[in-house]
């Protein structure tokens, strides 16, 4: 089971790592990347500061591992990388980095919409919206 | 035994993370409705994972002992 779960906020060192990594594989002629990051929404006039991020880790490490099997199965693809924060993230922290390879070009765009939409709508994940003055309200995704 | 697990809003609103209770021949349906009542959950919208699955059909489950059902509210990743 790939490592999905980082402790924080995503560091752009770590995702230049993983692009690095990559250029030894010859087959690939196309990366696409999504990164999520934290908003500071103002919700009746307070400003969200951070997002805590919990999860039910064992259910969400088998439903990642069959949403990637799926997206091998519906995409020609080289290779499948999903990394999300738990924990607290600040506003402007990346908070979910998903990083598709393939041959070509038209299936990276495809395959990451795709993949995307399924972290979000299929796996047990939770972000509790922290404001400035230490409330909080739990996030609802649209 | 069962193990139950509160996530999210729903662990917040139970003021609990995870606990046991016994079995006692009890189908998924009372279990969830004494444990909705006990901690005053009805006013919560929630799905329902046995053994880390999505239940969608509540009333047809047959739990077995060491089963572990969790209360999971609306997902909000990404």
């Amino acid at each position: 089971m790939k490592k999905v779960f980082l402790e924080g906020a995503i560091s752009p060192e770590f995702i230049a790592d993983s692009i690095a990594k990559h250029q030894g594989k010859h087959s690939i002629g196309a990366h696409n990347i999504f990164l999520g990051q934290v908003r500071g929404d103002e919700v009746d006039g307070k400003k969200v500061e951070s997002i805590e991020f919990t999860s039910y880790e064992e259910m969400a490490n088998e439903k990642l591992h069959e949403i990637r099997e799926a997206a091998f199965e519906k995409f020609d693809l080289t290779c499948i990388h999903i990394y999300h924060s738990l924990g607290n993230v600040k506003v402007g922290g990346i908070c979910i980095f998903v990083f598709v390879s393939a041959p070509r070009r038209k299936q990276v765009y495809e395959a990451t919409e795709w993949l995307v939409n399924q972290v979000k709508t299929e796996v047990p994940i939770f972000g509790k919206e922290i404001f400035e003055n230490e409330e909080s309200q739990w996030k609802v995704n649209s | 035994m069962i193990q139950v697990k509160y996530f999210g809003l729903i662990a917040e609103a139970a003021n609990c993370n995870s606990e046991n209770v016994a079995e006692e021949n009890k189908t998924l349906s009372q279990i969830l409705s004494d444990l909705t009542s006990r901690h005053q959950l009805g006013d919560y919208n929630f799905q329902v994972a046995v053994n880390k699955k999505i239940v969608s059909n509540l009333s047809d489950h047959v739990l077995s002992d060491g089963d572990e059902i969790a209360f999971l509210p609306p997902f909000s990743g990404g």
